[in-house]
Order: structure tokens, then sequence, then C-alpha cells
């Protein structure tokens, strides 16, 4: 009665050139537009600085800022366009240009910025913002090429969950532990002459223990069998890694003070166990948690109350901890409706600007004041167009797994981009994360170049099959021979 | 210096219409994948045989399921079983609202889920292993 699973049959592997008409054209409508956007941004610096020289131009001058610096990004855009085409995978053709065009708007802004916001130098050769940006940039979609070519079985990710969960706790101690301080959060973690916010390649992590631990716990999760007073719960020893979870966010806020990553810790958390078990009471139940933590919170830490009462408040101390959200403000403000046109906004306090944080927390502030709502309205609208496509990919899985990861994967990106910008217009506290794909910065960019990278991997429609779920326990009664 | 002014305006104004007709051409893409969604939507899943000593089915056949399937040893079932084990009108397989449910049609063995015996109608879902007599199969997602 010991018969084995037989192997599924493994489509052998044959790589045909496809093409993918609907990628090419529509990375074809980002390419004029960031040529579009970055003219009047070249023409617009181009007048202003004429103006504060008192001289005025003899003729309108449209050429792009860094013109070598948005031709290197849109051919290395055709690249890997290209060599999807030539693998002939059946992924996604929405995903890429979607995200070119949100790391362009990011490009665009940081090159717009003052470059010497951040500079990295290495001996002779030092790099400002927006040439930093674009590096970052070529290598978030050499990651992404990397991970859509080359993944083929998910295995790698399914088979070792809890190796994966033990690496990340084990980052998250070495971040306790090791990380320095930069404006009173523990984000950063440096080794040797590298360093990094180990909290954004932790939310890919999140995910993908998630998908694993949900998907094989389902059912037992979506049962009903303890009772506690008129509490119907599934079976307790199941819920502990949900209650770990809600410690691990906790902790995040007490020793890191990183509101912000913990918020999207627990968000991802909670959307995912309703997308797993379709029971609103969890949901319910961490909200409760949730209000809980909070409140103990913010009693009990000086750097919480802070940021609540910011919210509250920010013009109770306007040169001060309201500075930076009042000059948000107002530069929204400023934006109006058309916005004052790329390059036009942001005028600098006595040399400095007027954000300090604009290139990490506070990009949309710029590009609110600069593009105005329409221009707002649009970019979110694109990381919806993200999160559809990825929940399409979920909906479209073969296997449980692979939606919940599909889930996961767009949601954090959506639920991040939400907790930024609700927090830069004043709509919840402002806890300080990047705005995915747009923000300033190597870990953001490769991070989410993972998330996006694994979504396409997860799309393609000719893949591996997913593995037989593992062999459930044997409970075969006698068997009788001859039956009716 | 009007001239620049208004020329500038409108590369401005060019910039975030550009932005609007990608957002409308990647629009009309998605709606074009969810119509041809809805379309084929044939199938509701299948069914995989796993294991099955004596070969008929064949491991891994897999069967496409409509809203009811018969199972069992008789010719007139949608899947045809062919186990000593297994009773001529073993099992139904319906899927009502969202999920599916198999029944038990008073078969001699039993039908078992994931291990456990279905006593009269249990729910069944996606990945959940089937075993009628010495016949194992597993319950799938629709094939997109």
């Amino acid at each position: 009665m010991s018969v084995a699973a037989p192997a599924l049959p493994i489509p052998a592997i044959r790589i045909r050139p496809r093409m993918r008409s609907t990628e090419l054209l529509l990375l074809a409508l980002v390419s004029v537009a960031l040529v579009a956007g970055a003219s009047s941004l070249g023409a617009t610096q181009r007048l202003l600085a004429a103006r504060t020289a008192g001289e005025t131009l003899a003729s309108l001058d449209l050429s792009p800022p860094d013109p070598r610096g948005l031709a290197v990004y849109l051919t290395a855009l055709f690249m890997v366009h290209l060599a999807f085409v030539l693998a002939g995978r059946r992924t996604d053709q929405v995903l890429l240009p979607t995200l070119a065009m949100l790391g362009g708007i990011g490009l665009l802004l940081m090159q717009r910025l003052p470059q010497d916001l951040v500079v990295q130098r290495w001996g002779d050769v030092a790099l400002g913002l927006g040439q930093l940006q674009l590096g970052w940039l070529l290598i978030a979609l050499l990651v992404i090429a990397a991970l859509a070519l080359a993944v083929r079985s998910d295995a790698w990710l399914r088979l070792y969950k809890y190796t994966w969960a033990a690496a990340g706790i084990a980052l998250l101690l070495l971040t306790f532990v090791f990380g320095s301080e930069v404006n009173g959060a523990r984000l950063t973690l440096s080794i040797g002459p590298l360093s990094g916010q180990p909290s954004e390649l932790l939310k890919v992590i999140l995910v993908v223990f998630l998908a694993g631990y949900l998907s094989e716990n389902r059912t037992l999760l979506a049962e009903e069998s303890t009772r506690i007073g008129p509490l119907r719960l599934p079976p307790i020893p199941y819920l502990a890694p949900m209650v770990a979870m809600w410690a691990i966010a906790l902790g995040i806020v007490v020793v890191q003070r990183d509101l912000g990553a913990a918020l999207l810790f627990f968000a991802v958390f909670l959307v995912l166990l309703y997308v797993a078990t379709g029971r609103p009471a969890y949901v319910a139940g961490g909200l409760l948690l949730f209000v809980a933590g909070s409140w103990v919170l913010y009693n009990l830490f000086a750097h919480v109350q802070l940021r609540v009462d910011n919210w509250l408040d920010p013009w109770a101390d306007p040169l001060g901890a309201g500075f930076q959200a009042i000059q948000a403000l107002y530069a929204f403000g400023r934006g109006g409706l058309l916005g004052v046109g790329l390059g036009a906004g942001l005028p600098t306090i006595g040399g400095r600007l007027p954000v300090p944080a604009v290139h990490t927390d506070y990009p949309l502030a710029a590009l609110g004041e600069e593009l105005g709502l329409i221009g707002l309205l649009a970019i979110l609208g694109l990381y919806l167009v993200l999160v559809i496509r990825g929940l399409r990919i979920a909906a479209a899985a073969q296997d449980d797994f692979r939606a919940i990861l599909a889930a996961g994967l767009s949601l954090v990106v959506g639920v991040q981009a939400f907790i930024i910008a609700a927090g830069n217009l004043k709509l919840i506290p402002l806890t300080g994360i990047t705005l995915p794909l747009i923000s300033y910065g190597g870990s953001s960019l490769l991070a989410n170049a993972l998330v996006v990278g694994l979504l396409l991997a997860l799309s393609d429609r000719g893949a591996e099959p997913p593995p037989p779920p593992r062999a459930p326990r044997r409970g075969l009664g006698r068997l009788r021979r001859g039956a009716a | 210096m009007d001239g620049f002014l208004l020329t500038l305006w409108l590369v401005r104004i060019l910039f975030l219409l550009l932005l609007y007709a990608f957002l409308f051409a990647v629009v009309r893409v998605l709606l074009r994948d969810l119509r041809a969604a809805s379309r084929s939507r044939g199938e509701l899943g299948r069914l995989v045989v796993l294991a099955s000593p004596r070969g008929e089915p064949p491991a891994g056949a897999s069967f496409a399921l409509d809203v009811i399937a018969t199972l069992g040893r008789d010719v007139n079932n949608s899947v045809v079983v062919d186990d000593p084990f297994v009773s001529g009108e073993h099992a139904v397989l319906t899927f009502r609202g969202r999920s599916w449910y198999v029944e038990d049609l008073g078969s001699t063995n039993g039908t078992f889920v994931n291990g456990a015996q279905v006593e009269t109608v249990a729910a069944i879902g996606f990945g959940d292993e089937l075993q009628l007599g010495e016949v194992r199969l597993r319950l799938d997602r629709p094939r997109t």
C-alpha cells in the first residue's frame, strides 16, 4: 500500500524567442514621457539660473539636464526587454514598464534635487545624488532580469521557510545590537564597506515565510476548535507564530525606534492572514492588539509621543520638530492642481532645502509641488497598477503558496506606498520609510527589485508545476476485497 | 520671452498627459486580460491521479472537472476509477458556490480526504488528497 507519488513530468526547457509587443509599446510610452519630463526639467533649471544671474535667455533650450544618464537608463530598460524576448518566457508584460515609470520619475527627481545631498567618494571619483540613483536603478534592473529569467522553481523558497525566518530574525538581532543610529532610529547595519537598511530586505523575507507558513496551515487556522469563554480560536500552538509576529513588531518599535517598519510588517501580516483564512475576526483581533500595543508604547516611549504629537499639531513647534511636516504641507499647497513644473519648486531657505529628508522620506512632497495633484494621482495610480497586477498573478497561481506569495509581494509594496504617502500628507503620523521605487537608497531599490523580480517569475505561465503537497497521514481503514 | 514660457508650460503639461497616456494604456491591457480570463472560465478544477496500482486511470493523468463529477468503477461515471476496492458508484465531487465538496455515496471501503474518512459530505480544497480504494488523487486549481 505504500505507493510513492509519481514524479510529475517536467516540461523540457526549450528556449525560443517570443515577442512581447505589449511590453515594448508600454516601454516606448515610458521613454517618451520621461524624455518630455527631462526636457521640462532642463529648460526650467536653465531659465531659473538665468533669472538669478539677471540675464535673459536668447532661445529656449529643451535638452535634459543629464542626457547621458537618461539615455543609459532607457537603454538598460530596453536591454532587459530584449533579454525577456530572447528567453521567451511567458511572464507578465505590465510590471516592467510600470516599474520603469516609477524608477524614471525617481531618477528625474534625484537629478533635480541638489546633487550634494548625498555624495559618495571612491578615490578621485565623487558621485552625486542623481548618478548614485542611476547606479542603483541599473543594479535593480539587473536583479529583476536575473530573477525573472533564472527562477523556474519555487522550491528554494517553499522548502526552507523556517531557514528564511531564522535568517530574518538573525538580521534583525544584528541590527538591534550593531546597528548605527540615524535620526534617532537604529536602522543602518554596516559590514565592512557595505552598509544597508536590513528592514527593507526583512519585508521580503517576512512575506516568503508567511506564504510558506500560512499555505501549509491554512485550513487549521480557519478552524475553530479551541474555546475560551465566548472566543472561538484555532488550535493554540498554531497561534504562537502570530503572537511572535506581534512581539517582533513591538520589539522593532522599542529597540530600533523604527515605527515605519513595524507598521509595515504588522499590516502585511494581518492582510496575509486574511488572504489565507478569509476570517475577518483575525483582522479585528489583530487591530485590537495593534491599538493596545500602540497605546502602551505611546505612554511609555518619548519617541512615539513625539511622532504622534507632531502629527496632531505640527504648528506647536514650527521651527523644530514640526518644521519638516509643515514645509511639506506648504509644498503640497504650492503645487495646487497642475504643479509648478519640474525644477521650479522647493525654494531654498537660507541656502538649505525646506524639507531635509526630501530624497528619502518626502519625495512625494517634492513631486506634489512640481507635478501637482494631477501628477500625484498618476503616481498613486502606478502603485495601484502594481498591486492589481500582483493580485491577478495571485489569482491565477497554481497553488496556495504561490498565490499567497504573489499577493504578499504586491501588497507589501502597496502598503508601504500607502503608509509613507499618508504620512507625508498628515493623514497618519509620519513614519520614516521609503517611497518604493522612487526614494533614493540602495537597500530600498534592491529590496523592491527583489519583489518585482519574484512577481515576474511567479507570473510565468509555462513554469514548473508546484510540487505535490507533503504526504498527509495515512488513516486508511481496513480494506475489504470485492467491494460492491 | 512669453513664447518661451508658453512652450515650457506646454512641455510641462505634455509630461502630465503622457503619464496619463501610460496609465490609460496599462488599464486597457488590464481590462483585456480580465475579459480574456472571464471568457476562458471553462473548468472549475482538476483531478490529478497520484497513485493507481492497477493503472486505470494511469498515475499522472489529470481530469478537468465540471460542476458535478462522479467517481466510481462503473463506466457511466465522469471519472472511471477501475480498482477492486472501489464501488460502482463510489463518490461525487460537487462545486457549490465557491468551493468543492466530496460526498460518499455509501461505498464499501469509504472515501478519504487527507487520510480522514468522509462520513457524508466534506469540504475539499485545492491541494487536498482524495483516496478511493488504493487510488490516490489530488484536487488542483483549474489551469489558466
